[in-house]
């Protein structure tokens, strides 16, 4: 486990400010029980550190500005998009033992064996995983890990945490994510030998590098179509983390706890009394 | 005057002498392809120019989605404390916002194909249609659409990317912003230099 340590200067400079930092900025405050509209957004939210993850957040934005979004621009420049996709598909090859793995703990045997065959597969005629041969022959790639196993056998999602580089996270998550990479993927039995902490940077900042120039555009359309980017990011992680959870089954209808169901049909989206909206429908062809 | 007039007498007259038969008005399935070829071969693969394509979005946008219902869901607990002019307001700059930021991803089209899956109940008010955005590679993207029949025809009120609902993620941005303004007039505020910011120049 000592390859996973940090050495002590770097301690110093890098986490004891954030450990300032987080002392700091504190957490959100809970609105007192004389409010339950205000009790209930707080609830649902579920971001008791709002205002530190907001700072990571920034941070981590601060991060991409100086750091991954020059390494992105070049390495998009020196590898045309057939090798990106190379390269992403060999990431997921390599870590296909923590799907497989988190397919037996959800008892999914089908799909464990699906992860298992594409493994086979794409290591070997796929030439190392470059090349996806498996989805061709209609065994698709999914994923699972912890986090998802977790919220399978019950556990709550904890409360949302934003971790830079690592990008939006929660408690049960988190820890997921912590146990897969040192427990299970090939890595951290790699590290365990005799190889220098330097081969985990190396791996970890490839794994970000090409997760990061996967997501940027659709992070970049998010962060342009919302107003608070933080929010809209917080809201669509946890949508899309849960349909993982659900292996793709269709959304439910929002629930209407928290929603005026005015006209009680039961729908979020009713449509709306014409006195609201007469300059709408006017405009609108029959 | 007499210009407006008739044209919204063509546009009114011409609209009614299709709506009889036409599958698409109720037929979820044939919704959605109906949009999506409009969406890809009357704007994404047209040769068109930025401006005109944003405006053909628009039509299209209203055409194919209730967005007074979609703004009413959005705005959530608060839209009954709102005034009906914010509340206009909300619809018209909800509108542009989409329209823009929308638009400017359009050049990034590299022809994907849009293929209905299936359908299924929506609650017991509407219809669910479940498809895949198909691109050439044979890559996936999961895209659910919310669909509710209103007298005119079947209208979208949300579209759902890989389990990423439109509707929910605007709804807890602007919930977010409500809280920190205190207010519609923050929101309001906020959007309309978005507006200003994303409108093609």
């Amino acid at each position: 486990m000592s390859r996973f340590m940090v050495s002590p200067p770097f301690f110093r400079r890098a986490v004891l400010p954030l450990v300032a930092l987080f002392a700091l900025s504190g957490c959100a405050d809970k609105p007192p029980a004389s409010n339950p509209e205000a009790l209930r957004a707080y609830e649902e939210t579920n971001d008791p550190l709002e205002p530190w993850n907001r700072s990571m957040h920034q941070l981590d934005q601060g991060l991409d500005t100086v750091l991954f979004n020059p390494t992105i621009a070049v390495y998009q420049t020196i590898i045309p998009e057939p090798g990106r996709q190379g390269v992403t598909n060999a990431f997921r090859n390599f870590r296909a033992p923590i799907t497989f793995a988190n397919d037996v703990f959800q008892g999914q045997g089908s799909r464990a064996g699906t992860t298992l065959g594409r493994f086979l597969i794409n290591s070997t005629v796929g030439l190392f995983g470059l090349f996806d041969v498996a989805a061709r022959m209609g065994m698709p790639y999914h994923s699972e890990d912890l986090g998802q196993t977790l919220a399978v056998w019950g556990v709550g999602e904890g409360p949302y945490l934003y971790v830079p580089i690592l990008g939006p996270s929660g408690g049960r998550d988190l820890t997921g994510y912590a146990v897969d990479n040192m427990g299970i993927d090939a890595m951290a039995w790699i590290g365990r030998a005799d190889n220098p902490f330097w081969w985990q940077v190396a791996y970890f900042g490839a794994l970000a590098t090409d997760t990061k120039s996967n997501a940027k555009p659709v992070l970049e359309e998010l962060k342009e179509s919302s107003v608070d980017y933080y929010a809209a990011l917080r809201s669509a992680y946890r949508q899309n983390r849960a349909k993982e959870i659900r292996n793709g089954a269709p959304a439910p209808l929002p629930s209407f706890d928290d929603f005026d169901d005015e006209d009680g049909d039961g729908d979020p989206f009713s449509g709306l009394e014409p006195e609201t909206t007469s300059a709408q429908t006017a405009a609108r062809p029959q | 005057m007499r210009v407006l007039a008739l044209t919204l007498l063509l546009v009114l007259g011409g609209s009614q002498s299709h709506a009889a038969d036409e599958p698409w008005r109720t037929d979820p399935t044939a919704f959605i392809n109906y949009f999506a070829e409009a969406g890809i071969d009357g704007i994404l693969t047209a040769d068109i120019d930025d401006v005109e394509k944003a405006a053909r979005f628009r039509t299209l946008f209203n055409d194919g989605f209730d967005i007074p219902a979609i703004s009413r869901f959005v705005i959530g607990r608060t839209w009954r404390r709102t005034s009906d002019a914010d509340k206009e307001a909300f619809i018209a700059l909800f509108e542009d916002v989409i329209v823009y930021t929308w638009s400017r991803r359009f050049s990034e089209y590299t022809g994907q194909t849009i293929e209905v899956r299936g359908t299924s109940p929506d609650g017991d008010i509407g219809t669910l249609v479940d498809s895949v955005i198909v691109d050439e590679d044979g890559q996936t993207i999961s895209a659910q659409w919310r669909l509710r029949q209103r007298e005119e025809g079947l209208r979208i009120v949300d579209v759902i990317i890989e389990g990423v609902s439109m509707a929910i993620t605007y709804r807890q941005d602007y919930a977010s912003v409500i809280r920190q303004q205190g207010g519609m007039s923050g929101l309001l505020d906020l959007l309309g230099r978005q507006v200003v910011e994303s409108a093609p120049s």
